[in-house]
């Protein structure tokens, strides 16, 4: 706690000011080597500020519509509160108010979570970026305005409630990675990253504001394509047979994906982003599953080609109608599980948030595909080369596969199989820190929403992998960061590309299924590729 | 919807500064990308990846994967971006006039 910043109060965040803090980039945590010094942010447009409410940072990611006049910041407020009202009713929040009503009753105010944060210790500890801060504001108006305790303001201390406060809570919502290091380290049990999600619902659900990336180009197209590529059944089938071929014959092992086998044991389901922009990690599942002779198969279904549900990064409604039709297609499949590929919000989405909304019948198994991996690795039935992989390699732990769901020597038994030099992050496991990208950023390039990503949220990722090459840092020697999720890796290729990571540092980035064929006896060398 | 002019003509962006439909797409909104790009020249091998998109999304709906681009083209994924600086997605598509991908790409 070396640096000592203008102290703020919790009411500060009501204050009729443009911008409420400003992070200078010279107090942004120090990366290791000298050329990463950030200089400046891009400034907001005019146009973006006058048109939305961006009066919280130095960017802009909720765009929440400036109000105009005086009846239409009331109008705002009060649809706030009531969409609050109605997060605390069974009806309305079935799936989450358990735990909300913990994290609203029992915090201490200890603030052990702002030491877990990486957004908090990477902007220089810059308060307005504790945990606690933003549910402290939540907390707030929830005792005054909605529970309406008595002596609220006294008890609880009090908040001027403006249309200020609720659009800076609004954004203050999307600086937060959902990763869930905080309640990890919480030691009451406190969820700030649910209650940051929490905000995000009230914003969608209540007041129809979303991110466009999430909601219009989002979880909309999927539920009205299939995916949110906006792939159809007839140009993913397309794109997967041209993996089919262009991967066999590259790589001189002949593999058929095969499609909406009924009755198959597995329903394999990626994200289907891999498909548009990483087939190598479709192909390499592919390949391991026909060589271990599973029984399985992907479907041609609406939203069953494509694992994400972005309803689980801000809105309940948006994630059931999608989560519905996942189970529905491995139901008309009549297959015994669902596989979920390398996709961590997949992950947290059907296996674990969907056993709160989907009715008895629909329950069908939901996996990682983690577990299941390393048994084939460990099982003998293919025949590996570790020595293909001996150059350095770091792993990556997708916040929703290891910290949420508890995923970590899966991942461990295999690369301690087939990588000579593995090393891990410190920390890791449990203990991970999150990519960045979390719960939703990855995909956003908005306004400067990527230089906050490179300056803030990836900071303490970027900080993590560097450390785990210090023995070999530099261009001469070729790296490999394993990321097994398409968020996180969507992350690493904007970072490596902003900091020149691949050209300085030889890094390349990828998931697990890649580490694993590239040691194939079978197949020919070279399956990972450093030069492209 | 927010609008842009260069050189005497006018059109309309999303927020990712993607045109507001192919059907708008010219030769001056190419000129006008290749200067927010900051591409010094527009080669035969711009033009040959600008052409690749359009034809696969007039045909498809949707912008080709990356491995295809990159097959039909012959180039690699590197060059590409040595061609593009923002990539396939967000410089290459911007200019060939075709929507911002979406989803996790």
């Amino acid at each position: 706690m070396s640096h000592h910043r203008a102290q703020i109060s919790i009411n500060d965040i009501s204050k009729a000011t443009d911008q409420f803090r400003h992070i200078d980039p010279k107090n942004l945590k120090k990366l290791p080597g000298d050329e990463f010094d950030e200089t400046a942010w891009t400034p907001l447009k005019d146009e973006v500020k006058d048109k939305y409410a961006a009066i919280l940072d130095d960017t802009c990611i909720l765009p929440i519509p400036r109000p105009r006049t005086k009846e239409e910041e009331e109008a705002f407020v009060n649809k706030f509160i009531d969409g609050m009202r109605k997060s605390f009713t069974k009806e309305n929040n079935w799936t989450f108010l358990a735990m909300l009503e913990t994290s609203m009753e029992h915090c201490a105010k200890c603030n052990t979570c702002s030491e877990a944060c990486h957004l908090y210790e990477a902007s220089g500890e810059d308060p307005m970026y504790r945990p606690n801060f933003r549910s402290e504001i939540f907390r707030r108006i929830y005792k005054k305005y909605v529970k309406k305790e008595p002596f609220a303001k006294w008890r609880h201390g009090d908040i001027d409630l403006n249309w200020r406060t609720v659009a800076r809570l609004g954004e203050l919502a999307y600086r937060c990675n959902i990763c869930r290091r905080c309640a990890q380290a919480c030691p009451i049990g406190v969820d700030n990253a649910l209650l940051a999600r929490e905000i995000r619902k009230i914003f969608s659900q209540e007041m129809g504001i979303h991110c466009p990336e999430l909601h219009d180009k989002g979880s909309m197209l999927q539920l009205a394509t299939g995916s949110s590529t906006q792939m159809t059944a007839a140009v993913v089938k397309d794109n997967v047979e041209f993996i089919d071929q262009d991967f066999s014959e590259e790589f001189g092992y002949e593999f058929h994906t095969p499609w909406d086998v009924q009755g198959a044991d597995i329903l394999l389901i990626h994200n289907a982003g891999e498909i548009m922009a990483w087939p190598e990690n479709i192909a390499a599942f592919h390949m391991i599953f026909q060589a271990a002779g599973l029984s399985w198969t992907l479907s041609s279904e609406i939203t069953a080609y494509d694992a994400i549900n972005y309803g689980t990064f801000y809105d309940d409604v948006q994630f059931a109608r999608t989560a519905i039709l996942h189970a529905s297609a491995a139901q008309k499949l009549g297959v015994k599980k669902i596989i979920l590929a390398e996709c961590g919000h997949a992950h947290k989405a059907l296996t674990v948030i969907a056993d709160r909304v989907l009715p008895v019948p629909l329950k069908i198994p939901r996996e990682s595909c983690f577990p299941l991996l390393r048994d084939i690795v460990l099982s003998g039935k293919i025949k590996f080369d570790p020595s293909r992989n001996n150059f350095p390699v770091t792993l990556h732990d997708p916040c929703n596969v290891t910290r949420l769901m508890g995923i970590i020597k899966p991942q461990r038994d295999i690369v301690h199989a087939l990588c000579p030099q593995f090393r891990e992050m410190t920390p890791h496991g449990a203990h991970n820190y999150c990519c960045g990208g979390g719960s939703g950023f990855a995909i956003m390039h908005r306004n400067n929403i990527a230089e906050w990503r490179y300056f803030i949220s990836g900071r303490k990722k970027l900080n993590q992998i560097l450390n785990a090459f210090s023995d070999c840092r530099g261009p001469g020697e070729k790296k490999y960061v394993c990321a097994p999720c398409s968020n996180c890796k969507g992350q690493m290729r904007d970072l490596f590309q902003h900091y020149n990571l691949m050209e300085t540092e030889s890094m390349a980035y990828g998931g697990l299924v890649e580490l694993i064929v590239n040691a194939m006896v079978d197949v020919k060398p070279g399956f990972i590729k450093w030069e492209e | 919807m927010a609008e842009v002019e260069f050189e005497g003509k006018k059109f309309s962006v999303d927020e990712d500064g993607f045109i507001d439909s192919f059907d708008s797409w010219c030769k001056e909104w190419v000129q006008y990308v290749k200067k927010q790009e900051g591409i010094d020249e527009l080669s035969e091998e711009h033009w040959k990846i600008i052409n690749v998109l359009q034809d696969y999304y007039r045909k498809n709906g949707i912008a080709p994967m990356v491995r295809v681009l990159s097959k039909v083209t012959g180039f690699k994924l590197k060059h590409i971006y040595e061609l593009f600086p923002s990539g396939p997605g967000k410089g290459a598509c911007k200019m060939a006039g075709l929507p911002k991908p979406t989803g996790c790409v």
